[in-house]
């Protein structure tokens, strides 16, 4: 592995400092299953200093207060698939961390990293863009907070600054009665990275018909968004399988429009369609909620 | 690169150290302290043969710097037996043949203690997903699911 200077933070103020000295020549450890695997990468420039912020108990931990449901970026997504606040207002996020990896490294990994990190198979990231989740950054200038929509430039890149670190992960949670679903397909049952997911949120009236949807595909698009072009769809409509196989194919329609027929287009194109409308099935279903590979 | 100091208890034991930075949990426990039952498989947190518990959860130790195990309790397969009294859980490993070539057993072993620390009473499926994170390159899945569901029940029903 890489040498590097290793610098142990007890409080978020610390991680803070030790950044802003570091001067962009750090890299924050949280859970550490992607980092590690960088830091031994044959090529990886050695990255200076390692901030290591996983021992700060105050950043872990689920809670709701005035209205909003706050997530601590040092969460594990073993934590987060468990949690019963998000079991009740958000299950999407809870099976989306329950989807990743393995128990081991669900015992490990955090909601901040994965958000932080930005592969773009990152499985809590579709439903938190579905939530329209705030994220607050901090440094020693400051705290600043931005929409989860406008964080990601591309894989691997956001918008956060080489000093700032992830304090929380806000977002209003759903209504009641509103379904929602992740469906992800991975190569294999267990350990596995999405090759393509999908998140998606229904609304219904006591009619049956559709009054609000949401659809957020993951490892698809250059960077995470709504697919309104295929929600809109679906407003007004009872459910039915004509429905949401349409709705998958304008999902699809619209990735193209978005990234262009590349090598992996044959694949991609009618396995979204189908996840979106299993995704949007499983939310009008008994069934559950979803879940992956 | 500076080395730095560690207080950190492994299978009961407190130890303090000087370690370089960059080393991780599994170098830690394999060369530092002589813990071989801990396997160096893949190094890239597919396999689970480097599993072992730390702070009581089964974590993969090949993606974990021996610096983050600061003031927390490691135990490893070595931590399970006390002294030549093996555990339900081993036990029932060997009465299930669940050992084959035995490079996945101490991995598979510590999967299977947090699942039952967890949940005494597991499903088959349950203890699958348990062991999801650790690979038998000989295959051997049956016997082990076996001997995790026979022990949880010798350890739900002890013999007097």
């Amino acid at each position: 592995m890489k040498p590097f200077d290793y610098i142990a933070c007890d409080s978020m103020e610390a991680a803070c400092t030790a950044l802003d000295l570091c001067r962009g020549n750090a890299r924050i450890l949280a859970g550490g299953t992607d980092l590690l695997l960088e830091l031994r990468r044959p090529g990886t420039p050695s990255p200076g200093a390692i901030v290591d912020i996983s021992r700060i108990a105050s950043m872990r931990g689920t809670y709701e207060r005035q209205g909003e449901i706050s997530i601590r970026p040092l969460t594990t997504h073993a934590e987060l698939s468990r949690s019963a606040t998000l079991r009740s207002w958000a299950p999407f996020l809870a099976i989306a961390s329950g989807a990743i990896g393995s128990p081991q490294i669900r015992n490990r990994g955090t909601i901040g990293g994965n958000i932080m990190n930005a592969a773009a198979c990152a499985d809590t990231v579709p439903p938190l863009v579905a939530l329209g989740a705030r994220l607050t950054l901090r440094s020693v200038r400051g705290e600043r907070v931005v929409d989860i929509g406008t964080f990601f430039e591309k894989p691997y890149r956001t918008i956060a600054r080489e000093d700032e670190v992830l304090t929380l992960i806000t977002f209003i949670p759903l209504p009641p009665g509103v379904r929602t679903a992740f469906v992800k397909l991975g190569r294999r049952n267990a350990l596995s990275i999405a090759r393509l997911s999908v998140a998606a949120v229904v609304a219904r009236d006591t009619e049956g018909v559709i009054t609000e949807a949401r659809i957020v595909p993951g490892a698809a698009l250059p960077v995470w968004k709504r697919i309104p072009e295929a929600e809109t769809m679906l407003i007004g409509e009872k459910a039915s399988g004509a429905l949401f196989a349409a709705a998958g194919a304008k999902a699809s329609e619209v990735m193209l429009g978005l990234t262009g027929r590349r090598w992996s287009t044959e694949y991609k194109e009618p396995v979204l369609a189908v996840l979106v409308r299993r995704a949007l099935a499983l939310c009008c279903s008994d069934r559950g909620e979803g879940g992956g590979p | 690169m500076k080395k730095i100091s560690l207080h950190t208890t492994v299978n009961g034991r407190a130890c303090e150290l000087e370690i370089p930075p960059n080393q991780t949990l599994l170098d830690l426990l394999r060369d530092t302290l002589g813990l071989t039952g801990t396997k160096r498989g893949c190094e890239i947190g597919q396999c689970g043969a480097c599993t072992v518990l730390l702070d009581g959860h089964a974590v993969n130790s090949c993606l974990v710097l021996a610096g983050q195990t600061e003031g927390r309790q490691i135990t490893t397969v070595e931590g399970l037996a006390q002294g030549e009294k093996l555990t339900p859980l081993q036990e029932a490993f060997l009465d299930h043949d669940a050992v084959h070539c035995g490079f996945c057993t101490p991995g598979m072993l510590m999967s299977a203690k947090d699942l039952l620390k967890r949940n005494p009473s597991p499903t088959q499926q349950e203890i699958r997903a348990a062991i999801s994170g650790n690979l038998c390159r000989c295959t051997g899945y049956l016997q082990i699911v076996e001997a995790v569901d026979d022990a949880a029940k010798r350890m739900r029903h002890p013999k007097k």
